[in-house]
Formats: C-alpha cells, sequence, structure tokens
C-alpha cells in the first residue's frame, strides 16, 4: 500500500472553462432558488419581486401617463352621460342591498357549519400506511420521502404520525411519492397543547432532534413527563395526536423555555399512518378553488 | 471519466441512498453518496464534469429532500470544482488525505446550505449537528476505504498467495 501522507504536486491546468462551467451553474442555481423564495411577507417569489422592483420605475410612468389620458377623457364623456348614469347607479344600489342582506345570511350559517365541523376534526382519519423510502437530514432541514402520493389519496398538508406520535406533514405530492417536512425540522411548527394543564402554545424543531414549546406564559404549571399533543388550531394537523413529553423546563423572560422530547423515534421510521388533512384546510382549498373564476 | 461511467456511478449512487434511506438503520452510517459520486468524477480532474455531476446530483437529491431546488446543486457544483482543484493541484498519497478532504467536504455541504437555508428560507442555521459530525465522520471514512481498496496491490496481492498456497 502507498504511504498515506499526501505528497504535494503541482500539475498546472487552468480550469478556466470549469471556472465558466461553475459559475453558470451557481448563476443558475441562485436563480432557480430566487425563483422559489418566497419573498418578506409572502408577496410572491424574490424572483418576481426583483423583477418587479426592477420594473417599477417604467411601470409607475406608464400608469401615470395611462391615468393622466384616461382622466381627461371620462372627464369630456362624463358630462355628456351624467343623468343617464345616476339612475343606473341608483338601481345598482339597490341589487347590491338585496345581494348584501344574502350574503350575510349566508356566512352566518355557513360559520356554525365550520364551528360544527371543528368539532368532529377530534379523531383524525387515516388515508393509508407509507413506507419511509429516504430521510434527509442537513443542516437542519429534516425531512423525509414517503412512498404514497396522489393515486392513494395523499395531498399537501397531509399529517403523517406513527402510532407513538406525530411525524410531520406533506409538503410536495408526487404520483405516487411524497416528500414530508418532519416535525423536528428547523423551521417546522405545531400547535400544541399541554394535555395535564390544558395550555396552549406552539412546538417547533430544533433541527437537532428535539422540539421546543413557546408561548407558554411563566405562571404554567408545566412540569418534566407532562404529555403534548397537537392542539388543533394551526389549521394542519387534527386535534390530540401525542408529540413527545415534556423533558426540561426553565423561564425565560416573558415565557417559559420548554424543551419536549418527540414520542415518535424519528431516527428509525420504517412506516408511517397518513392522515386526512385538517377540515380547516379541506376548507380553505375547498374555498380558494371556489373562488377562482 | 466516460459518460457511461458517470451515468452508471450515478445510478448506483442513487440506488444506495434510497437502500440505505429506507432501512431503520439509516442513521448508523449515513453516507452522502451522492458526494462520493461527485468526489469520483472530480478526482479524474475534469472540471466541467464534476461541476456538472455535482450540480445534477445535488439537484436531485433537492428534488427529494428539500423545500428548495438548487440548495444541494449550489453545494455540490462548487464541491466538485474544489475538488477537481484539490485533485490537480495536489497528489493525494492515500486514503487518509482522500477521507479527511470527503469530511470536510461534508461538512462544507452542510455549511453552504445552512447559509442558503438561512439567506432564503430564514431557516435557524444549525451548524455541527452530531448527526452532520457523523455523516462527515461516515462519508470521509467511506471515501478512504475506497481509495484504500483502489490503490491496493490486488494482483500482486493474489499471487503471493497462490505461491504461498503453493510452497
Amino acid at each position: 500500500m502507498r504511504a498515506s501522507n499526501p505528497v504535494v504536486e503541482v500539475v498546472g491546468p487552468r480550469p478556466r472553462r470549469g471556472g465558466l462551467v461553475l459559475a453558470s451553474v451557481l448563476i443558475f442555481c441562485i436563480l432557480i432558488l430566487s425563483a422559489q423564495v418566497p419573498a418578506r411577507g409572502r408577496r410572491g417569489s424574490l424572483l418576481q419581486a426583483w423583477i418587479l422592483t426592477a420594473s417599477a420605475p417604467a411601470a409607475i410612468t406608464l400608469s401615470n401617463l395611462s391615468r393622466a389620458i384616461t382622466r381627461a377623457f371620462d372627464s369630456g364623456a362624463e358630462l355628456l352621460t351624467t343623468r343617464s348614469e345616476n339612475s343606473r347607479l341608483k338601481e345598482e344600489i339597490v341589487k347590491k342591498d338585496q345581494e348584501l342582506f344574502t350574503l350575510r345570511a349566508r356566512v352566518t350559517s355557513e360559520e356554525l357549519d365550520q364551528q360544527l365541523l371543528a368539532g368532529s376534526s377530534v379523531l383524525p382519519q387515516i388515508l393509508t400506511a407509507a413506507p419511509i423510502l429516504l430521510v434527509e437530514n442537513r443542516a437542519g432541514l429534516q425531512s423525509a420521502v414517503i412512498g404514497a402520493g396522489a393515486q392513494q389519496g395523499v395531498s399537501v398538508g397531509c399529517p403523517i404520525a406513527v402510532p407513538e406520535g406525530l411525524v410531520g406533514r406533506v409538503v410536495t405530492v408526487g404520483r405516487s411519492i411524497a416528500r414530508a417536512q418532519l416535525l423536528v425540522d428547523a423551521s417546522a411548527a405545531a400547535g400544541a397543547r399541554i394535555v395535564r394543564t390544558g395550555e396552549v402554545g406552539v412546538v417547533r424543531g430544533d433541527g437537532r432532534g428535539r422540539l421546543r414549546m413557546q408561548n407558554i406564559p411563566t405562571t404554567s404549571s408545566v412540569q418534566p413527563g407532562d404529555r403534548i399533543e397537537t392542539a388543533g388550531i394551526d389549521g394542519i394537523y387534527p386535534r390530540g395526536v401525542v408529540i413527545g413529553g415534556v423533558e426540561k423546563v426553565s423561564r425565560g423572560s416573558l415565557f417559559l423555555e420548554i424543551s419536549v422530547v418527540p414520542t415518535a423515534s424519528f431516527s428509525q421510521l420504517i412506516d408511517v399512518l397518513v392522515l386526512a388533512p385538517s377540515p380547516a384546510r379541506e376548507d380553505a382549498a375547498s374555498g380558494g378553488k371556489g373562488a377562482q373564476p | 471519466m466516460k459518460l457511461t461511467r458517470i451515468g452508471a456511478l450515478l445510478a448506483v449512487a442513487v440506488a444506495l441512498q434510497f437502500f440505505v434511506g429506507s432501512s431503520s438503520h439509516r442513521s448508523a452510517w449515513p453516507v452522502d453518496f451522492f458526494l462520493l459520486a461527485t468526489a469520483v468524477v472530480a478526482r479524474g480532474g475534469d472540471f466541467v464534469r464534476a461541476v456538472l455531476v455535482g450540480g445534477a446530483v445535488g439537484m436531485l437529491e433537492d428534488a427529494l429532500s428539500h423545500e428548495l431546488l438548487g440548495m444541494n446543486a449550489f453545494a455540490k457544483a462548487m464541491l466538485g470544482y474544489l475538488l477537481a482543484l484539490l485533485s490537480m493541484r495536489v497528489m493525494f498519497g492515500g486514503p487518509w488525505a482522500v477521507g479527511g478532504a470527503l469530511a470536510l467536504a461534508s461538512l462544507a455541504n452542510d455549511l453552504i446550505v445552512a447559509v442558503l437555508a438561512a439567506l432564503l428560507l430564514q431557516a435557524p442555521v444549525v451548524l455541527l449537528s452530531r448527526e452532520s459530525l457523523w455523516r462527515a465522520t461516515a462519508t470521509g471514512a467511506t471515501g478512504g476505504l475506497l481509495e484504500a481498496a483502489r490503490i491496493f496491490p490486488w494482483r500482486q496481492w493474489w499471487e503471493r498467495r497462490q505461491l504461498r498456497r503453493l510452497r
């Protein structure tokens, strides 16, 4: 076997072409990433935000010009059509008032229906069981590829769990596989409830396999060993699925800092149960579809 | 390295990644096979292929496991270039150097992804976690073992063994 010490030898090729390819690939990656990243305040992608910013001066100038021309044209036309316009508007207002009355009544009725539906989400419905195909844990981002997809009725937002507790939620769905964000991911969160005290807070992953519970006031009597379960308040996870147990409680400035050990063994996942999405999410999805023309 | 070989290498890397990833013991020896594939191509010293293969396997890894396409592609394209540069400028003399370089590359991959995730997703930066260090160790050790197997004089060893039997 050769010696294990590295021998330094300058060979001397010029990796200029490789550098150009590297620059092209990196720029391509940045553009792709930018196209996907939501801008601050979720106003669209970062690439869109950049394009909008760059085109803003021209767009504003053109808009001002267009408005000025339209205003001048309208003011001339208004002089001719004022009387007929006035009577038409009065009729429209009467019609709108009638519609508003009907819509208000419908909204009240639907709110009652929603309250009933929320109450029925205590028992999570299992869609299917799926094998874990791949688990990725890099830089606090933890995800899993599961062997069930749209064919099995899985949709974005479906919670996944094992009998021991909650595992995460589906974020991307393919035909027969789906990608899920694990609850221990550094950017994952779930509305949670301390079973003994009934207090509600937010459980977040720390990217290192543990969870933290936040927003519990310092007056709480929570103690190590208390069980934490989903609260059903986030519109993603159904109520009553076990998350973990309190490991350590320490006092923060405003809230308690609670360390939670997940009951699901994330390092040894083999199969998971895919649950039906929260009724609130389904409502939102159907409402969104209904709003489309 | 020929394109067919690169294709076969990528297929093997994907197969191994899924094979290990499906096991319940995936965290026992969490080798980054995509990084190993990039390093194998980069070892040939072809910058263009190293960058393209790094970008391709990184994109595949992103598609399988990340919210944003491009984070691992960015990291692995950069690492492919650096490893190709390293293999051209410095002739590695043994498995320890290869293993060390791969372990460092694995940590650098995590660092780049963490920085990109913090910048683009406002995700908290998680560096040098136990899993990350263990993956770097496993990837480095596997790379070192592969290098040791590659440079081992198998033919001489076999001939010596045959001679010993004849005596």
